[in-house]
């Protein structure tokens, strides 16, 4: 385009040579040139510093990026959601036109926000908190996200980060090293070391396991 | 003295605008012989005046002054005393910039305990702007905006700003000058927020509509319901009622100054910086 | 990029990346120019720039102070700024208004000092958290009286680092406070911010040195009386109308005199303070005349216009006050019409109608709802005016 930059395909820049659960695997959105994400919750779930972290790691990878958010007046409970996009290219227009992910934390922002997905796009939500899942014929995923951040590390704080990692094993939107890096240094102070191993959780799921309904679907446990 | 004081004064500046018999000018006098007596120098010294009659005595002192908008005399003289801690910085304000619309800066001023010294004209009137109440206004007063009388409780400035957290708290008249002259004195050397409020008549525009009326008579009165803090502690409340208790109410050299305590933050925080570096630097 | 801002954006701000917060990239920019002294008073969304005021100025021996009001905080500026010091505060809507009177005070002092307005939607408490373009006009013409105005608006992450930088040197050298608008998503978005970002928003007619500790302090020649206290001259400084030497004065002569000096000092020097970017230059029948986020919006429909074989012109405006009257009316010239797509119900759109109506059709596109205008939102527009399929 107009800058002649070269442009560099997702997760192309250090991409994993594999995910743990797969040799295969390198993500649904691995190797896009241009990505539209949104992450929605309730204030207080920490979603904006999912989009800040994810951002922060395609940053990383040597992507341009843009970040934004939105939020209710309440620091706590209110409406939260942060976006990203993530473009070899440079980015003028900073807001979603339709998202190709959407992650959601809450029931609100699942339903809110299901419309700006496209019909081609991923959905993941947090199984416990997604009671009615809106009607979606894309992928889905659903997890337990903040049963696994309990069972891991004794903190629902942490759910955020463990989605994160899961929602980067799923997509491939950004390495695995430059998310490492992001999450240390993005965390508050003194959170790391717990904030990891979170994120080693998510980034150990199997994303065959939880999709179109996964687990539940086949009456399988609920984590494994 | 006379010449001395000359120094201190823009005498191509004057005659002044204030009115025959206005306090104004008396206080304005003690206040250039306190600073004259503590030594101060001219390039240090900053005197900062809101809007109102006593706000125009900023621009007869040949010194740095300031002439502010109405009210906000304080948060300039914190930003100039923040940027600048080797100035003395001086606050003239009346009790409506002062103590109406300047309220709220007043009370943060007295709670942040910034060494400034803010000298309050309280004459109960807005002069300048024709004979309007102040928030000092003594109920049952006259003026154009209480015609009926004044039907609102008045301010006791030196409880609120004791209340508020000023160390330095003390209350002149227009007719004991010598013992205001003093009480500048020891307010300027104050380390932390002094309030002085020096009571003045207005004859122009509170004689006119009060009683007394004249000059002569509102200093007279002045110095009669005068009565001093140790003389005051011995009386009852019902004796007190009426009285201007004058001398210095209040005082407090421990509690901590806002500029040097924030001072001591920017060293300590640079010192951590600097260590921080000097780790990291024997750490590579 | 380590040349300027490198090491500050590792060290103080941001360990992991250069991805990096509008607000927080504010705050690079005034300390690289030469900030050292902060009163605020926080308010959504540009509490940011506040709180990184808080942890940097103290750690580089700088002044912060948290004031009771917004009035409070421009007038410790003002304070701080007789004093010599370069001072700064930041706000949005409801205490911009609240500082109004004291900008006007500080205009008639000359006391050069930065306002950041990190607008949301009003009026009044509005909608902290949405996005605006509503105090353009507030910015022009909030304080009372005849005076100038010097207005920049910032359209990205790197925009807040530089336009933060050329309001301290605009202010310095004309001596009178410049306001800095932002919107609540440039001010919170975060944005991989490099020299490949400086380059593509290029600054016509900004010759700026980025050197972090840089000042401008050679005056414009109608500045008078750049009066500082302590300085040995016992300066008299009155929000009155005063004369030369500084004290009030009721003479009709020279109270014009003062205020047309005052004014003129930003009219004259347009070709100085008038930043703007042309993109496409000279072709279309159309221009997208934008500024701040909508300026995003603008170059997104222009190469989505391409994309359809619609050639689109883009003035993306940096400064809004002074009027950058003639880029727009040397554009205005040669196009058929001007479409401004703003936040608000066409405060810019007005001025630029007067620059321009003698040439062109001036067409605002005015949204309020708390969202951007879409780039499809403004090319549809611009479809119905030239008729897509014909000019294909």
């Amino acid at each position: 385009m107009v800058d002649g930059t070269t442009p560099s395909p997702i997760g192309s820049d250090q991409a994993p040579t594999s995910t743990p659960s797969s040799a295969q695997w390198e993500g649904l959105l691995f190797g896009r040139e241009y990505v539209e994400v949104r992450f929605g919750g309730s204030g207080g779930q920490g979603v904006i510093l999912m989009g800040v972290i994810l951002a922060t790691a395609a940053t990383l990878d040597h992507h341009r990026v843009v970040q934004t958010e939105s939020y209710g007046p309440e620091a706590r409970g209110g409406y939260s959601r942060s976006d990203v996009i993530i473009s070899s290219e440079p980015v003028d227009y900073p807001e979603l036109e339709r998202a190709h992910l959407l992650v959601a934390l809450s029931q609100l922002a699942a339903s809110q926000y299901i419309g700006t997905l496209r019909n081609d796009g991923i959905f993941i939500y947090d199984l416990e908190k997604v009671v009615e899942p809106p009607v979606f014929k894309g992928i889905t995923f659903a997890i337990p996200f903040t049963e696994m951040a309990l069972e891991e590390t004794g903190r629902t704080q942490t759910t955020n980060i463990l989605a994160l990692g899961a929602v980067t094993s799923i997509t491939g939107l950004v390495s695995v090293e430059s998310l490492r890096k992001a999450v240390t240094g993005r965390v508050p102070a003194g959170t790391e070391e717990i904030n990891n191993r979170a994120l080693i959780r998510g980034l150990g799921i199997d994303p065959a396991e939880w999709q179109n309904g996964g687990a539940r679907a086949y009456g399988l446990p609920v984590d494994r | 003295m006379a010449l001395e004081i000359e120094q201190f004064l823009r005498t191509d500046r004057l005659p002044h605008i204030w009115c025959p018999g206005c306090g104004l000018g008396i206080i304005t006098g003690a206040f250039l012989r306190a600073i004259l007596d503590l030594g101060l120098t001219r390039e240090n010294t900053v005197v900062v005046s809101g809007i109102g009659c006593s706000s125009r005595a900023a621009g007869y002192l040949n010194l740095n002054t300031v002439h502010t908008i109405h009210g906000r005399a304080l948060p300039v003289a914190t930003g100039i005393k923040m940027a600048r801690p080797d100035f003395t910085v001086i606050v003239l304000t009346g009790d409506g910039d002062g103590a109406a619309i300047g309220g709220n800066h007043l009370i943060h001023s007295c709670r942040r305990n910034i060494d400034l010294t803010c000298i309050l004209f309280n004459n109960q009137i807005y002069g300048m702007t024709g004979g309007q109440f102040s928030p000092t206004m003594d109920p049952g007063g006259n003026a154009t905006t209480a015609p009926y009388g004044q039907l609102e409780p008045s301010f006791d400035l030196c409880r609120l700003a004791e209340a508020a957290g000023a160390t330095f708290v003390a209350r002149g008249t227009a007719a004991g000058v010598r013992q205001i002259e003093k009480i500048i004195k020891q307010g300027v050397q104050h380390p932390g927020f002094a309030f002085i409020e020096a009571v003045v008549p207005c004859p122009t525009e509170y004689g006119r509509r009060n009683k007394p009326a004249k000059a002569v008579d509102m200093l007279e009165e002045e110095r009669k319901r005068s009565i001093s803090v140790s003389k005051a502690a011995k009386l009852s409340p019902e004796e007190l009622e009426g009285k201007i208790v004058t001398g210095v109410l209040f005082q407090d050299v421990e509690r901590r100054e806002f500029q040097s305590t924030y001072a001591e933050t920017v060293a300590r925080v640079k010192d951590a910086e600097l260590a921080r570096r000097l780790a990291e630097g024997a750490g590579e | 990029m380590e040349s300027w801002h490198g090491h500050l954006l590792k060290e103080r701000v941001d360990q992991s990346s250069l991805l990096i917060q509008g607000n927080r990239a504010c705050v690079l920019g005034a300390l690289d120019a030469g900030v050292r002294f902060y009163a605020g008073y926080p308010i959504t969304p540009s509490s940011e720039i506040m709180e990184a005021m808080a942890v940097e100025l103290p750690r580089i021996g700088g002044v912060f102070v948290q004031m009771e009001d917004e009035i409070a905080s421009i007038c410790a500026c003002i304070g701080a700024s007789l004093t010599g010091e370069v001072a700064m505060t930041a706000t949005s809507g409801p205490g911009f208004s609240l500082m109004q009177e004291a900008l006007g005070y500080a205009i008639m002092v000359q006391a050069p000092l930065v306002v950041v307005d990190v607008m949301r939607s009003g009026p009044s408490t509005g909608r902290p958290t949405a996005p605006s373009q509503a105090d353009v006009m507030q910015a022009r013409w909030g304080t009372h009286g005849d005076h100038p105005a010097i207005v920049l608006a910032a359209s990205n992450v790197a925009d807040m680092y530089r336009l933060t930088m050329a309001a301290v040197r605009f202010a310095l050298r004309f001596r009178t406070p410049v306001t800095l608008l932002a919107d609540q998503v440039v001010g919170q978005m975060r944005e991989s911010f490099s020299e490949e970002l400086l380059g593509r928003y290029r600054l016509t007619s900004g010759d700026f040195d980025f050197t972090p500790g840089y000042l401008h302090p050679d005056l414009a020649r109608e500045v008078h009386l750049p009066h500082v206290l302590g300085s040995g001259e016992y300066p008299h400084v009155t929000g009155l109308f005063h004369d030369e030497t500084g004290f009030p004065t009721n003479d009709p002569e020279k109270t014009d005199k003062f205020l047309r000096e005052l004014y003129n000092k930003v009219a004259h020097h347009r070709d100085e303070l008038c930043l703007y970017d042309v993109k496409n230059e000279g072709r279309g029948r159309v221009c997208i005349v934008a500024y701040g986020s909508c300026a995003r919006s603008a170059r997104a429909a222009w190469r989505l216009a391409d994309q359809e074989g619609l050639s689109v012109e883009v003035l993306h405006l940096y400064t809004l006050f002074p009027l950058p009257v003639e880029i727009v009316q040397k554009v205005a010239r040669r196009v058929e019409f001007m479409i401004i797509p703003e936040l608000n119900l066409g405060q810019y759109a007005h001025e630029v109608r007067k620059m321009a109506e003698q040439w062109t059709t001036v067409i605002g596109i005015g949204k309020t709802d708390g969202t951007l205008i879409t780039p499809r939102e403004i090319l549809d527009r611009i479809a119905e005016l030239v008729g897509k399929y014909e000019s294909v």
